[in-house]
């Protein structure tokens, strides 16, 4: 009789060196890359800083699940990064550079509607999806291209919120002034307010712009007290926005509802005015005290702010968190895809509809977030109050900015 | 509110004054463009916040603390490395001023990163006869005109300022007569930073604070020495107002966004019609 166990050797041997072997090819797939260009140098600086902390949150999540499941790989994901020091001309280089010297998978849009415009065109002609997690001007997404995807929902759906929200609250109100930066965004979202604020009864007593580099608003701010405006809505990056604040208290203003858009909603902003800042509303396109859930990573927006706040010591805008979902609901999409092939991966992320710690996303036929899930926020006392909406409200509108 | 609009006009006036003062003077007498200036008032601005917040001193010492660091900072430079090309061709010095600026603006982007910081001064406001007037703001116009006048003193009626004098006429006889140049060239460029310092320090108090507002400064202390007349303490001194005043009519006729336009439109014009400036004559003070 044949030795039990010689006639189990060559079966256990083969088996053994199967398994051994199988192991032995189960190497590390590439990781896949992120194309990231930032503005961490220049007058954008402050903001392409957050978007690389929003970056690096996503990626650090998602390494520590054990990376993005493509297919029967498990591959890790990492950004390459470059500074385009908010210049547009060089934004536009080092995605190009990505794209050809790099060969990068996907792409991060830079900060602000401008640049992402300017660079989608690129993306467009690689046909490589780019997500921007900046950009909320519908002009940025009427290039008729299929590969950009924004996460920002529109500006008219935030001006039409804020429009309606304070004429509920304060109905005696019927004068607006309007004072925008005349670059893009700040520019789009100021004409979109006007429009929709004057079809609704309001009253334009100034419309006025600003251009980059302004170091006095004096006069303009002359122009906006004497037509006693109940409402002044004023536009711009947070370094102008706070010396209009500033010289509206030099000039012994005081209005009703002070809103302004973007760099408000930023904590910088607190900081360098103090209690000037008292009372001035703004919008976000996200909070940290949203109650969305996320099962993919996080669990939810208040782990994603708790995480958050721990790694950075402060509390994320709407900026990271934006840049963080922009980068989820792409690992999503390439899981669902199964593959990195930038048409399968454009399918899935036309059509999913993505629940995040930022709230529900799903890309409209623009290409633009078509969910919209507005925030009305307001300084009090030198914390963010949420006004709206009213199933996460934390504070109550309060009227008068500059009242002594 | 037409007199607002003088007195905002007057306001900014005389912070650009302020700004453009030492940048006159450099030009004027080492006949070098100093492209480090924005970069010189950026700093001082930085030094009187920072001394202010941590050191807990008032603004005023803080500025003059400023002023001491940048013109030590100002010597130096002209004495070690501009000093090379003062007598050269002023495309040279102004590469080589260009290159500094260059490290300068980036050494400050990294150590105090891009974000605006500003000096919290809730000094309130005043009104006289309908014009608000923020008193911080007055505060630095004064800040501004004392040291104008001061340097207009010192260059005047000073053994300094003479002999600053004297070697920018004819620095070759300036040497004959015992005076020793490089020394002064480099007290000159010092002064022409201790002006940006203190033109940084007014600027602290009334806007936020980032090194990548150089650029803007620069242009505007350009615009106003054209104006007002190159190498001239009184002629930036009008030129600043004027162009403070021309800034604040411009922006209530053409509107906020064209004020800049009018400024630089205006020195090509005063370039066309008179090169040597509203005040300056092709001679020195």
């Amino acid at each position: 009789m044949a030795n039990p166990i010689s006639k189990c050797t060559l079966p256990l041997l083969l088996g053994g060196i199967l398994i051994l072997g199988s192991t032995g090819l189960i190497r590390a797939a590439d990781p896949i890359r992120i194309g990231a260009p930032l503005s961490l140098t220049g007058s954008l600086a402050d903001e392409g800083g957050k978007e690389q902390q929003g970056l690096d949150m996503c990626i650090a999540a998602v390494n520590a699940k054990g990376g993005v499941k493509v297919g029967a790989d498990m591959r890790k994901l990492e950004a390459v990064k470059y500074d385009y020091q908010s210049e547009t001309s060089r934004a536009v280089q080092i995605v190009q550079r990505l794209l050809t010297v790099d060969k990068v998978d996907f792409l991060f849009a830079p900060y602000g509607s401008g640049d992402t415009k300017a660079t989608a065109v690129l993306a467009e002609r690689y046909n490589i999806p780019m997500v921007a997690t900046s950009a909320a001007s519908e002009a940025v997404y009427d290039q008729k291209g299929k590969n950009l995807f924004g996460i920002l929902f529109p500006n008219n759906a935030m001006v039409q919120t804020e429009v309606k929200y304070y004429k509920e609250r304060v109905p005696q109100a019927k004068k607006l002034a309007v004072f925008a930066l005349n670059s893009l965004f700040p520019k789009a979202i100021a004409a979109a307010l006007r429009d929709t604020a004057a079809k609704d009864g309001f009253e334009v007593v100034f419309d006025g712009l600003y251009s980059q580099g302004t170091l006095d608003f004096a006069n303009a701010l002359t122009q906006i007290k004497a037509g006693n405006p109940d409402w002044l809505y004023a536009t711009g990056y947070i370094q102008e926005l706070i010396v209009i604040r500033r010289q509206m208290d030099n000039l012994g203003m005081t209005i009703p509802i002070v809103t302004m858009t973007a760099g408000a909603a930023y904590p910088e902003f607190e900081q360098n005015l103090g209690p000037l800042s008292n009372n001035v509303t703004t919008n976000a396109w996200w909070h940290p005290s949203a109650t969305y859930k996320d099962s993919y990573i996080f669990g939810g927006a208040e782990q994603y702010t708790a995480t958050f706040k721990e790694k950075y010591k402060k509390e994320p805008t709407y900026l990271e968190a934006a840049a963080t979902a922009g980068c989820e609901v792409l690992v999503q999409s390439v899981e669902k895809a199964g593959s990195t092939d930038p048409e399968a991966v454009r399918k899935q992320l036309s059509t999913l509809k993505f629940e995040t710690f930022y709230g529900p996303i799903q890309f409209g036929p623009s290409g633009q977030n078509a969910i919209n899930s507005p925030m009305i926020l307001q300084i009090q006392n030198g914390k963010y109050a949420v006004l709206d909406p009213q199933a996460v409200k934390t504070g109550e509108l309060k009227v008068g900015v500059g009242t002594k | 509110m037409i007199a607002q609009y003088i007195a905002n006009g007057l306001l900014i006036g005389s912070l650009y004054a302020c700004l453009a003062v030492g940048f006159s003077l450099i030009y004027g007498v080492l006949n070098i463009i100093n492209v480090m200036h924005g970069s010189f008032v950026v700093l001082g601005a930085y030094v009187t916040i920072y001394c202010t917040l941590y050191l807990g001193v008032s603004p005023l010492i803080a500025a003059m603390i400023g002023c001491a660091v940048l013109f030590a900072f100002g010597y130096l430079v002209q004495r070690h490395l501009i000093n090379e090309v003062v007598t050269a061709p002023i495309f040279i010095s102004f590469t080589l001023t260009f290159g500094l600026d260059l490290l300068l603006n980036n050494a400050m982007i990294q150590a105090f990163t891009a974000t605006p910081r500003s000096l919290i001064l809730n000094y309130g406001s005043i009104t006289i006869f309908n014009v608000s007037l923020s008193i911080a703001r007055l505060g630095a116009m004064v800040l501004a005109l004392v040291l104008t006048g001061l340097l207009y003193w010192l260059l005047r009626h000073s053994q300094m300022g003479r002999a600053i004098i004297a070697v920018r006429m004819d620095h070759y006889a300036a040497r004959l007569l015992g005076i020793r140049v490089e020394h002064i060239y480099a007290i000159t460029f010092g002064i022409g930073a201790l002006m940006a310092a203190a033109a940084g320090a007014a600027m602290a108090v009334v806007f936020p604070i980032t090194p990548l507002l150089s650029g803007v400064f620069l242009g505007k202390a350009f615009v106003i020495c054209v104006l007002g007349g190159l190498g001239s303490v009184p002629g930036a001194l009008v030129g600043g107002l004027a162009l403070g005043l021309l800034e604040s009519f411009g922006a209530v006729v053409f509107g906020s966004q064209w004020s800049t336009t009018v400024g630089f439109a205006l020195m090509i014009l005063v370039l066309v019609v008179r090169p040597s400036g509203l005040v300056g004559r092709k001679g020195f003070e």
